[in-house]
C-alpha cells in the first residue's frame, strides 16, 4: 500500500480543481468581454416596436389616410433544423400546403426572414401554437389605408413598404406623421423566441395626426367631375383645384391621370407627378385678367376705355403678327369686352401701353416666375424672362399669357388674390399636428399677409365687371349656374413644342373662376392638356373646361350651403 | 490545538457534503431544463427530467444512508478461500456488469441516444429509467480491484495475478470503449491507480500499457466523431453547429458572460438551446452563467472538501482494503469531476462525462450515493478494528 502515493494522486486532483477555478477567474473575469461579443449574435435580439403612422384628416375630421396593424408572417431559415417539420407544424395551423411553406423556405434569399403570408390575420390560439414552432415568427406593422383611393392621391402622396412617405403631405410631413420606433434588446433562446428584456431604450411613439384643408366630399366632386371630362376628351392630363380664396385653403386637389396610393406596383410612371405643381405651361388666355388688373391699377388704362382691336389682324415692327382666336377678329371693344371676348390684340395693346417694366413688375407681383411655398414638395416656379431679355415681342405677348411659363398652383393663386380684394395669399394644405393624440395642437397654416397687389376696386372691377362678363356673354358661357353668379375666365393655350414652335394640333383648355361674386366661397381652377380635337367636341377652355368648372361650383357651393341667388320673378 | 473528531462525525459531514452537492444539481438541473412556453403537465411527473431528478436525489439519500449502516467489509474477500468469493457482492457486480456491456451493445436491447448506444432501458411504470452499465462496471471495477488487492496482499506483486486483474480491467474496458471512449479510459485510468497505489510493481504497467495505448489510438482513428474532438479541440475555431466545438464555445460562452457574480439563479440565457448537454455534461456553464465565479469556486470548494474528507478517512481507516476501497471511490469521484471541469472549461478535450452529484441522471446519481454510502461506512468504522 502506497499511502504517499495516493495522497500526491490526490493532491494532483486538487491542483485539477484549482485549475479549473483558476480558469474560470480567466474566462469570467478577463474573457467576458470576448465572449459577451460573440454571444450577441446568437444570444440578443433586437426588437423593434413601430409606431402607429399619424393618420392624415380632411378639414372635418374624416380620414384621408389612416393605418391598421397586420400581421407579417415569416420564417427565419438559419434558425430552422427541420425544415419538413418547421413546415408540417405550420400548415396545420396556417392552413398552406406544407410543400409550398418549404418551397417558399427554400427558395427565399435572405437567410434571415423570408414572409410566409404578409397580411395575416391570426387569433390568439394561432399565435400562440405559431410561436411554438422551431424558426416560424410573427411581426407586427403597419399598412396604410386611403379611403378616397385615388381621388386624392396626389394631395397625400404615399408610403413606401417601409412605412416611410415617398410623395405628397405624406413625404412633406413625415417627420410628424411617422412616430419613432420603440427599440429593445431581447435575449432570445435558439429558436430565436424572446426569453426576457435585455435592454430597454425607448417606447415607440406614435406619429403625429395632420389636419389638412382638404375637404373629402369636396374631393370627390372635383375628382369625378374632372375624371368624366378627362375620359371624354381623352386629354393627355388635367387638373382641377378649388382654393378658398380668402386664406388660401385648399379644399380639393386634382391631377389626373391618378393612381392607386395602396397599389403602387400597377401605377404607370407618368401618373405620379402632380400637374398641379410640376407641370408648367404657357397658361394663354387665363393670364390676361392678371395684365389688365394690373393696367388698370397703374392707370395705364381706364376702365371705360376702348381699343380699336384692328379686326383681327395686328402686326407692326418690334413685335410682329398677332391674330385672334375668333375669325376676323373684333373692333373697338371695351376692356370689359376684351376679357369676356378674349381679345389677344387687345391684350397686346394694354401691355404696349403699359410698357415692358410695367408689365414685368406686375407678372412678378402676382407671384408668377417663383415657388407659391405650398406644403408639397416638387413645386416648379415656372418661368419668367429677366426684363432685360425682354422686347417688343414679349411686351405685346406677354399680356395674352405667352412667353411665360405658369404652373396651375400660381395661377390659382393669382385668381384668388383678385378674388378676394387684391390680397396675396399663401395656398397650403394644412390646418394643423395634433400631437400626442391631441395633448398638443400646433396651427400650421401661415400667415396671411395684408399686402394688397391691387386695390379692392380694381378687383372688384375685374370680377364683377369683366369676368362675370366672360361667363355671362363670353367665352365662358358654359360655366354659368342657375343658382349662381360665376365669374371667371377661359383659356386655350397653345403648347410649346420642345423646339420653341407652337403646336398647332394641342392645346391646354383652362377655365379659372369663382363663385359667387361678392366674396367669392371658392376659386375654382380646371385646366385639360391636350383633349383630343379630332373627336369634334371642340378644345377650347369654354367648351372643355367650363362646364367642369361649373360641375364643381354648383356641387361645391351646395354643399357649403352658400346663399343662392333670388330668383327673379 | 489537535481538532479531534469521531470517525462519526466525519463520515455525517461527509454524507452531509454529498447531500448539498446533489441539492444542488437538483437545483441547477431545474434551472437549467427551463423553456420558453412550457406547460408543465403534472400527469406526466416523471417525464420531466427536471422532476424525476428531484425523485432520483431522494432515492439517493435513502441508497446513501442505507449503505451507510451496512459494514464495508462485507466486501471483502474471506482470505484464503476462493468458495468466499460467491457470495461477495463485488464479484456479482463485475459479472453482471459485463453482461449488460455487453447486451447494450446489442440493436434493440441497448437504447441509443445521441448516436451512441449506452443505455439499457428499465421500464418502471411511467418512471422508466435508462440505465447506462458502464456506470456500474466503473463502480464495480472500484469495489473488486481493493478487494482482490487486499486479499492478495503481497501477493499482487506477482506477475500473474498483476495480468488476472488487468484481464478483467482490459475486459471491460474493452466492452465500454466501443461506444464511449471517456468511461473507458476513465475506467482503466482509475483501475490501474487503485492497483498501483495496492502495491503492484511500477514495471508492470509497462506490459498492459502499450497494449491499451493502441487500443486507445485505434479507437480516436477510427472514429470521426472522435478525431473531430481532438481537431477542434486543437483548433477551436474551425467548428460548425454540428460539432463538438460548437458544444465547448456554447460552453465558454456560457461560463465566461456569467462573469464574477453571474447573472443570477435562473437569469441564464444559453440554456434556452444555446448550449447542448445542459443538463448533464455541461451543467457546470450554467452554474457558472448563473453564479458567477463565486458559484464556481463554491462548487470547486465542495469538491475540494470532499477530497480533504476522503484523505481523512483514508487515513484514518486501519485496514488496508478500507483504504483501498476510500481511496478508490475518493479518487473515481473527484477525479471525473476534474475531467468534467476539465472539458468545459476546454482544458480537456471533449467526451461525454458527467459530473458526479450534480449532472441529471438516475445511474450515475444513485451509484454514486452509493458509493458515498461505503465511504462513510469506512469512517464510521475506523474506530472499530
Amino acid at each position: 500500500m502506497r499511502n504517499k502515493f495516493a495522497l500526491a494522486i490526490l493532491f494532483l486532483v486538487t491542483a485539477g480543481l484549482a485549475a479549473v477555478g483558476v480558469r474560470c477567474f480567466y474566462l469570467q473575469y478577463f474573457e467576458a468581454g470576448y465572449y459577451d461579443g460573440i454571444s450577441v449574435k446568437a444570444q440578443k435580439s433586437n426588437f423593434l416596436e413601430r409606431p402607429r403612422r399619424g393618420a392624415i384628416l380632411d378639414r372635418r375630421g374624416r380620414i384621408l389616410a389612416a393605418s391598421y396593424k397586420v400581421d407579417t408572417l415569416f420564417a427565419e431559415p438559419r434558425a430552422i433544423t427541420d425544415i419538413k417539420k418547421t413546415a408540417q407544424e405550420l400548415s396545420t395551423v396556417i392552413g398552406i400546403g406544407p410543400i409550398e411553406i418549404s418551397k417558399l423556405i427554400l427558395t427565399g434569399r435572405n437567410q434571415g426572414y423570408i414572409p410566409i403570408i404578409t397580411d395575416a390575420k391570426l387569433t390568439d390560439e394561432q399565435r400562440k401554437q405559431i410561436l411554438k414552432i422551431d424558426g416560424i415568427g410573427i411581426e407586427s406593422g403597419w399598412k396604410r389605408y386611403y379611403p378616397l383611393g385615388s381621388a386624392a392621391a396626389h394631395a397625400i402622396g404615399f408610403v413606401g413598404t417601409d412605412q416611410e412617405g415617398l410623395a405628397g403631405l405624406e413625404l412633406k410631413y413625415n417627420k410628424e406623421i411617422s412616430g419613432s420606433c420603440g427599440r429593445s434588446i431581447f435575449f432570445s433562446d435558439a429558436a430565436r423566441r424572446p426569453v426576457r428584456l435585455g435592454r430597454f431604450e425607448s417606447f415607440a411613439e406614435d406619429g403625429s395626426d395632420i389636419i389638412t384643408t382638404i375637404d373629402a366630399t369636396i374631393q370627390e366632386f372635383t375628382h369625378s367631375a374632372l375624371l368624366k371630362q378627362f375620359k371624354a376628351f381623352q386629354a393627355e392630363s388635367a387638373v382641377a383645384l378649388v382654393m378658398d380664396p380668402c386664406n388660401g385653403e385648399i379644399l380639393s386637389m386634382v391631377s389626373l391621370p391618378d393612381f392607386d396610393p395602396i397599389n403602387l406596383k400597377d401605377a404607370d410612371a407618368k401618373s405620379l407627378g402632380n400637374h398641379i405643381l410640376s407641370d408648367p405651361y404657357e397658361p394663354g388666355s387665363i393670364f390676361k385678367p392678371m395684365v389688365a388688373a394690373w393696367a388698370l391699377e397703374t392707370g395705364s388704362i381706364n376702365p371705360n376705355d376702348s381699343i380699336f382691336c384692328e379686326n383681327g389682324h395686328y402686326s407692326g415692327k418690334g413685335f410682329g403678327t398677332i391674330g385672334e382666336y375668333r375669325e376676323g377678329g373684333y373692333g373697338t371693344l371695351t376692356i370689359s369686352e376684351i376679357l369676356s371676348h378674349s381679345s389677344n390684340i387687345g391684350m397686346a395693346k394694354i401691355g404696349q401701353r403699359m410698357g415692358a417694366a410695367k408689365l414685368y413688375e406686375g407678372v412678378k407681383l402676382f407671384g408668377f416666375g417663383r415657388k407659391t411655398g405650398i406644403d408639397l414638395l416638387g413645386e416648379e416656379p415656372g418661368l419668367v424672362r429677366d426684363l432685360k431679355k425682354w422686347n417688343g415681342y414679349s411686351v405685346a405677348r406677354v399680356p395674352f399669357g405667352h412667353e411665360v411659363s405658369v404652373t396651375s398652383m400660381q395661377m390659382a393663386c393669382a385668381y384668388c388674390t383678385i378674388a378676394n380684394g387684391g390680397r396675396v395669399i399663401k395656398p397650403h394644405l394644412v390646418k394643423a399636428v395634433v400631437y400626442n393624440g391631441g395633448k398638443k395642437v400646433e396651427i400650421t397654416e401661415p400667415a396671411q399677409t395684408s399686402s394688397f397687389v391691387i386695390s379692392n376696386k380694381t378687383a372688384q372691377w375685374l370680377v364683377s365687371k369683366a369676368m362675370v362678363e366672360v361667363v355671362k356673354n363670353g367665352t365662358g358661357k358654359s360655366a354659368a349656374l342657375e343658382n349662381w353668379q360665376v365669374w371667371g375666365k377661359t383659356g386655350t393655350a397653345n403648347i410649346v413644342n420642345p423646339n420653341g414652335t407652337y403646336d398647332e394640333e394641342n392645346y391646354v383648355a383652362s377655365f379659372i373662376g369663382g363663385a359667387p361674386v361678392d366674396n367669392p366661397a371658392v376659386v375654382v381652377t380646371v385646366s385639360i392638356r391636350k383633349p383630343n380635337k379630332h373627336l369634334g367636341k371642340g378644345y377650347a377652355g369654354g367648351a372643355v373646361a367650363a362646364p367642369v368648372a361649373a360641375e364643381i361650383l354648383d356641387k361645391t357651393l351646395t354643399y357649403l350651403k352658400v346663399e343662392k341667388l333670388k330668383k327673379e320673378e | 490545538m489537535k481538532l479531534s473528531l469521531s470517525g462519526k462525525t466525519i463520515g455525517n459531514m461527509t454524507a452531509c457534503l454529498a447531500v448539498t452537492l446533489m441539492a444542488l444539481g437538483v437545483v441547477f438541473v431545474f434551472s437549467a431544463s427551463a423553456k420558453i412556453d412550457v406547460e408543465y403537465d403534472l400527469a406526466k411527473f416523471y417525464s420531466y427530467p427536471e422532476f424525476r431528478q428531484a425523485v432520483f436525489f431522494l432515492i439517493s439519500i435513502l441508497i446513501l444512508f442505507g449503505l451507510s449502516l451496512i459494514n464495508y467489509r462485507i466486501l471483502a474477500f474471506k482470505s484464503g478461500n476462493w468458495k468466499g468469493w460467491i457470495p461477495n457482492p463485488a464479484v456479482w457486480l463485475v459479472f453482471v456488469s459485463i453482461i449488460l456491456l455487453v447486451m447494450v451493445l446489442i440493436p434493440g436491447i441497448g437504447v441509443e441516444i445521441n448516436y451512441a448506444r449506452r443505455w439499457l432501458r428499465i421500464p418502471l411504470g411511467p418512471a422508466s429509467i435508462n440505465f447506462q452499465p458502464s456506470e456500474l462496471a466503473k463502480w464495480s471495477l472500484v469495489l473488486f480491484i481493493p478487494a482482490v488487492s487486499a486479499l492478495l496482499g503481497e501477493k499482487i506483486k506477482r506477475f500473474k495475478n498483476f495480468a488476472i486483474l488487468c484481464v478483467v480491467i482490459g475486459l471491460i474496458a474493452g466492452l465500454i470503449v466501443i461506444e464511449d471512449f471517456g468511461t473507458a479510459f476513465f475506467v482503466a485510468f482509475v483501475s490501474f491507480v487503485i492497483l498501483f497505489i495496492a502495491g503492484a510493481k511500477w514495471w508492470h504497467f509497462l506490459t498492459p500499457l502499450p497494449i491499451l495505448a493502441i487500443l486507445f489510438t485505434l479507437a480516436i482513428i477510427t472514429s470521426p466523431e472522435r478525431r473531430e474532438r481532438i481537431k477542434t479541440f486543437i483548433n477551436p475555431d474551425s467548428s460548425t453547429a454540428q460539432t463538438s466545438g460548437y458544444q465547448v464555445k456554447q460552453s465558454l460562452i456560457a461560463i465566461s458572460t456569467g462573469r464574477i457574480l453571474g447573472k443570477g439563479l435562473g437569469g441564464g440565457i444559453s440554456k434556452y438551446g444555446h448550449l447542448p448537454e445542459d443538463t448533464t455534461d455541461f451543467i457546470f456553464a450554467i452554474i457558472a452563467e448563473e453564479l458567477g465565479f463565486v458559484g464556481v469556486c463554491f462548487v470547486i470548494l465542495l469538491f475540494i472538501f470532499f477530497l480533504v474528507l476522503g484523505v481523512i478517512i483514508i487515513g484514518r481507516c486501519k485496514d488496508d482494503f478500507g483504504k483501498l476501497l476510500a481511496f478508490g471511490i475518493v479518487l473515481a469521484i473527484t477525479s471525473q469531476a476534474v475531467m468534467n471541469l476539465g472539458v468545459v472549461t476546454r482544458l480537456l478535450p471533449t467526451k461525454g462525462i458527467a459530473l458526479p452529484f450534480i449532472s441529471a441522471g438516475g445511474t450515475h446519481l444513485f451509484l454514486t450515493a452509493a458509493a458515498v454510502g461505503i465511504l462513510v461506512s469506512i469512517a464510521g468504522r475506523a474506530e472499530d478494528a
